[in-house]
């Protein structure tokens, strides 16, 4: 119960944060903030591979000769539910269902453990705060996956980042559990792989706003994939292994304190990722600027020769 | 590799409408009124009978202010597939006729 009462500030930051959001006239800077049915299509559109961007801009136009704020919003919603399945998927799509079943299967396997071992009410809250922070990423992740060149080496980033991770942490579910790194692993999982990545994100799109949308997208495809492999991990030993001493020496204190401690994983790698891959991309971003651009002599005018030669 | 299933009821019906008129053009949202399908099932529809050639699509300049519209109708290959369509429905009916019962 005391454990649960440890949500509730944390909630109402969150509440404050979001009527902030809310009051702010320039949260949206690409049209007018009353026409949601027009922004949800916008965001379907832009999901759309170019074979079917004609498509979208037939929906997108349909739409601006609708009148009626429940008709326009029900033909957006079924619009974008039609954009979203419409093949060939385009790159940003193929990053928004990443992440929306990355997304799923966290949350699915951390309230299937507290529903199958019938965890307390704090697990319960822990789990809604879960929710509502996984919902945050993936609308961040889904704006990030519909800018041009982002979707795909931020996917590859987030493989990359979790590839590393689990090789030096080990593969086996009992690794997980139990992690038993030297430092220097920590370090190069931490910091020079994210960091590596936001560099290389920098370089491959020859810029450092590219840069750092891939790290962040990194930052998000490779903990929520983390999550989900230590989640699944949990579901395999169960309470197997020795007892935490965290958890009273229960099996649902053990599963509980597991399940938390994945849960603090998924907030401190968001976190620390997106930060040290965004730092890597201000730096690459920065060794592009000095590399000086090779300059192509334009074409001389037959008078300014004339004048030379005078 | 494309398939070629059979078309759906919803798809039928979007082509019967269509044919009923083949030479008029029509608006997406006004199709979806008439034949009683959302926009994300009639969309879907639409792109598959366009990608197979069933389909001619166009686009209607826009007037005061409002944007372009794009414009259906079905093609010469899409009436011969609903006229084939529907003889192949006569001849089913005809050799069983139980199959009345079955469509009302």
């Amino acid at each position: 119960m005391l454990g649960g009462l440890f949500f509730v500030p944390m909630l109402g930051l969150l509440g404050i944060m979001i009527a902030l959001y809310r009051r702010n006239p320039q949260r949206f800077l690409d049209g007018p903030t009353e026409d949601a049915p027009l922004r949800l299509m916008r965001w379907g559109v832009g999901l759309l591979s170019p074979q079917r961007v004609e498509w979208g801009q037939a929906m997108l136009c349909e739409l601006g000769h609708l009148e009626g704020r429940i008709q326009r919003m029900r033909f957006a919603l079924g619009c974008v539910g039609a954009l979203l399945v419409l093949r060939p998927w385009g790159r940003a799509a193929v990053g928004v269902w990443t992440m929306i079943v990355l997304a799923a299967g966290a949350v699915g396997l951390y309230g299937g453990m507290a529903a199958h071992y019938r965890l307390g009410g704090g697990d319960w809250i822990a789990a809604a705060i879960l929710t509502v922070f996984v919902i945050g990423v993936l609308l961040g992740a889904s704006a990030l996956a519909r800018r041009p060149g982002v979707a795909i080496p931020g996917l590859l980033g987030g493989m990359f980042i979790t590839v590393t991770f689990l090789t030096l942490s080990g593969f086996t579910f009992l690794d997980q559990i139990l992690p038993d790194t030297v430092p220097w692993h920590r370090l190069v999982q931490v910091i020079v792989v994210p960091f590596v990545v936001g560099a290389a994100g920098t370089l491959w799109g020859r810029d450092p706003v590219v840069g750092k949308r891939i790290a962040r997208l990194a930052a998000i495809t490779g903990s929520l994939s983390l999550f989900v492999y230590t989640s699944i991990a949990v579901a395999a030993i169960g309470g197997g292994g020795p007892f935490d001493q965290d958890g009273g020496g229960t099996l649902r204190g053990t599963i509980s304190d597991r399940l938390g401690n994945n849960l603090v994983l998924l907030a401190f790698t968001t976190l620390v990722f997106a930060t040290i891959g965004w730092a890597g991309a201000a730096a690459a971003g920065r060794l592009l600027r000095r590399t000086p651009t090779p300059t192509v002599p334009g074409p001389i005018s037959p008078n300014l020769e004339a004048q030379q030669e005078v | 590799m494309q398939r070629n299933r059979p078309p759906s009821p919803q798809t039928i019906n979007v082509l019967r409408t269509l044919a009923a008129d083949p030479a008029r053009w029509r608006y997406g949202y006004d199709l979806a009124t008439e034949v009683r399908l959302k926009s994300g099932s009639l969309y879907p529809i639409l792109v598959r009978l366009a990608d197979r050639g069933l389909l001619e699509t166009s686009w209607e300049p826009g007037r005061d202010s409002r944007p372009p519209r794009h414009l259906y109708r079905l093609s010469p290959t899409g009436r011969e597939f609903v006229a084939a369509l529907t003889a192949a429905r006569v001849d089913r009916t005809t050799l069983n006729p139980h199959n009345r019962w079955s469509e009302a």
